[in-house]
Order: structure tokens, then C-alpha cells, then sequence
């Protein structure tokens, strides 16, 4: 599904992460995988550190702790706030919306559009777009779109599939109307026969926990898991992407009447290095502009992953410049989207700690 | 069917693949390895395959006659 937009931007871009570093080392203990293969693993998908919420962190802690941080900073005012979007899988309840906790926090003005998103790996461009199209209301002026999650609680010590790569963090994007009118391209696509490719079994009303889901269990490779952990098959989130990805990419670039080169950055939904590098040659972008940094020093915090990426690579680049970005992110849902946009002097890029 | 067999010494790290062996009777053979295979099937052969299809042959010769036939 194609989208067009015009007359929108990105003004600033804000990543947070948590302070907690955790190597892959320390953890190699846990993996029924020897040292060597242990070393093979980590080379192969360019795992190092990643950074892990302490108990009792919620991803909305995140969110709160980046807009204080921004009203604090004079980098948006809280009566400009026409909706607060908050895309997670780890929401703070079942019910009321995170988003409607974070509204009352702040005591934000009523006449703001509370909405709560569960999307994972795609989260930031379903974010984006979901943003440009509230824009073209006349009472809707300026966005915050936060992205979200602190999901290594759900991801078992002895799981080398998901332990060595995930990562918490939360990100703020402010998306505002603009006389630039320069078009933004997007387009996402959605698989839900591939719903269980990435799945947390129990905690939800179909399965509700239970001392019997608390079970830790061993997998065909010598992974252990219990039904309230967060298991990925692999091998079908690999082919996946490989196979729906490239194009996803190519459509966007045709939408836009533009070829590869058009991008100054292929900034992606960062699973691991392997996957990247694999994507980048298929589409034919040098490794170079396609960054895999994200996961071997932060870790793959699903939907933040392609903020930080911006933050982390482009910084002050686009606060005092100019760079046109290709934006992609694949995952659970199954759900892949694409962005195009060129993002232009924004307010601010960086990352803080919290 | 030789320069896929190459391909598979190297990722079971031997030099003289017993092809009437299955994967799973390499010491190698794990996880990695077998992402390996599935990375390879995709960009040297367009073929997509899983985990549970690869330690179902019943040998690896038969493997790589099933890569070939549906090339």
C-alpha cells in the first residue's frame, strides 16, 4: 500500500538509552553453544554490548524521561502537543493506553489525541505515517511520536537466538506540517499468516501466565524457553526479509521516480550485521550507507532501532544540514514498511541516557 | 553439485564431505551453521528453506539434488 504526503517534516529526533551495558561475553555462560562457537557467533552477527533497562524500568519510564528532557530544553512546548503516539509491544497495562498515562503525567492539554500502537521491528515508519496522516487534519499541527520498548525481560538468559542482540531504549520524533513541500514517499505491506514468526506465547488473554507457562522448555537447537518468553523462528524471519525487503525498496524508489544513489542513507530496522550487509548487496548499496552499528553497540530495541540509528550516525549532520534518508523497518506482524524522505535542519538529533 | 558441495565443506569446516551423511552428523552442524545454508540457498540459488527442511533429508547428497532439481 502506497503512500504520498506532502507539506510534513521531522523536526527533531531525540534517543534514549538506558545507562546498563551488558557485553556479550558475560553472557556466553548462558548459551549451550562452547566458547569457540560462542566467538563464531558473535563475529558472524556482529554482537559486542547492549543496553539493558534495570528491573522495574518501563519503556513509558523512557518516554517521560525524554520529554522532560525536551521540556526542559525548550524543545517543544506542551500546549503545541495536538497528539502523543506511543508504538510499543511493552506497554505499561492491558488497560488504560500508555499514552494516556504519559498525557496525564505531564498534565498535557485535552485536546490531544491519545494513541496507543503495537508494532515492533516496523515501528517507526508505521509511526511516521501514521503521523503524516493525523497532520492533514486542520487541528492537528505537531506530533509526538514516541517509540518504545524494554522487552529483555521477556527474552530468556538461555536464548542465543534473542538474548545477544536485544536491546531497550525508547526514542521521541516531533513530526509537524511544513511549507516544504517536497513529497514523502512510504508504502507498508502486512502478512499476518506470518503472525507467530515473532511471538511471546503466554501473558495475553489467549493464554493467560501461569506457573505452567513459567516452564522452561529446550528447542530443537538447545535453546531453553518458557511460554512467557519472546521466541523468533529464525530461519522465517530471515527469508522473510530476504525475501520481501529488496522489493519493497525498489517500489519506493520507482514511487519516487528516483534510483539508489538518490538516498545519501539506507538507514534500517537493525536485527544484526549478517542480515544488513546480506540486504545491502542485494540491493546493490555499498555496506557504507547502509549503517549495522546499531546492534553490536546498543542492541535491536525493535521500532527505536532506525531513530537511533539517525541519532547515533547522522547527529548534528542534519541539525546543520541536509540528508535524504531511505527509512525500512521488517518484523513481527508480519509488517514491512518504507519511508523516503529528506530530513533538513532539524531541531535537535541526539541520544541522552537515562 | 560440486561447487555446492564446496560451499557446504566450508561451512562444516572438513575437507572431504561424506555426502551420504545427513547435516546433523557433522560436529559442526548447529544453529550457525545451518543460517549458513539457509544464507547461501538464498543468494546463490533464490531458494527459500527452513531449518526443520534441512535435517529432514535423509542424507546431504539428497539435499543438494533437491537444491538442483528446483533450480
Amino acid at each position: 500500500m502506497d503512500f504520498v504526503f506532502k507539506n510534513k517534516r521531522i523536526s527533531g529526533i531525540l534517543t534514549i538509552l538506558p545507562k546498563k551495558t551488558v557485553k556479550f561475553e558475560d553472557e556466553m555462560a548462558n548459551y549451550s553453544f562452547s566458547p569457540a562457537k560462542c566467538m563464531k557467533l558473535k563475529l558472524a552477527m556482529g554482537y559486542k554490548e547492549h543496553r539493558i533497562a534495570e528491573p522495574g524500568q518501563c519503556s513509558s519510564d523512557f518516554c517521560k524521561f525524554g520529554l522532560q528532557y525536551m521540556f526542559d530544553n525548550n524543545l517543544i512546548k506542551k500546549e503545541d502537543i495536538d497528539a502523543l503516539l506511543f508504538v510499543s509491544q511493552s506497554a505499561d497495562y492491558y488497560m488504560p493506553p500508555t499514552s494516556n498515562i504519559i498525557q496525564g503525567h505531564f498534565g498535557l492539554k485535552h485536546d490531544c489525541l491519545c494513541l496507543d500502537i503495537n508494532q515492533g521491528c516496523a515501528g517507526f515508519e508505521i509511526g511516521l505515517i501514521q503521523s503524516f496522516m493525523l497532520l492533514e487534519q486542520p487541528a492537528i499541527n505537531k506530533v509526538v511520536l514516541m517509540n518504545a520498548d524494554v522487552l529483555s525481560p521477556k527474552v530468556s538468559d538461555q536464548d542465543r537466538n534473542s538474548k545477544p542482540l536485544i536491546g531497550d531504549a525508547a526514542s521521541i520524533t516531533i513530526v509537524e506540517k511544513s511549507n516544504d513541500d517536497t513529497t514523502i514517499y512510504a508504502n507498508i505491506k502486512m502478512d499476518g499468516t506470518g503472525a507467530f514468526a515473532l511471538n511471546i506465547p503466554a501473558g495475553g488473554f489467549r493464554m493467560p501466565s501461569t506457573a505452567e507457562t513459567a516452564i522452561m522448555e529446550q528447542d530443537a537447537v538447545g535453546n531453553f524457553r518458557s511460554k512467557n518468553n519472546l521466541v523468533m523462528q529464525g530461519d522465517d524471519v530471515f527469508n522473510f526479509v530476504q525475501r520481501e525487503v529488496p522489493p519493497m525498496i525498489e517500489h519506493l524508489l520507482k514511487q519516487a521516480d528516483v534510483d539508489k544513489d538518490w538516498a545519501d542513507w539506507y538507514m534500517f530496522h537493525q536485527p544484526n550485521k549478517f542480515m544488513l550487509h546480506k540486504l545491502a548487496d542485494k540491493l546493490g548499496v555499498p555496506h557504507e550507507k547502509m549503517p549495522a552499528n546499531i546492534v553490536e553497540n546498543f542492541g535491536n530495541a525493535s521500532g527505536v532501532t532506525v531513530p537511533t540509528c539517525i541519532s547515533y550516525n547522522l547527529g548534528d549532520v542534519i541539525v546543520n544540514g541536509s540528508s535524504k534518508l531511505c527509512l525500512a523497518g521488517f518484523g513481527v506482524g508480519l509488517t514491512w514498511s518504507s519511508v523516503l524522505v529528506e530530513m533538513s535542519h532539524l531541531m535537535f538529533n541526539q541520544i541522552v541516557e537515562f | 553439485m560440486e561447487k555446492l558441495i564446496k560451499k557446504l565443506e566450508e561451512i562444516l569446516e572438513t575437507e572431504n564431505l561424506d555426502v551420504n551423511k545427513k547435516f546433523q552428523d557433522y560436529e559442526e552442524w548447529d544453529s550457525l551453521a545451518a543460517l549458513s545454508v539457509i544464507s547461501l540457498l538464498d543468494s546463490d540459488y533464490g531458494l527459500p528453506m527452513k531449518y526443520k527442511d534441512l535435517i529432514a533429508f535423509e542424507s546431504i547428497k539428497a539435499f543438494c539434488e533437491d537444491v538442483l532439481c528446483r533450480q
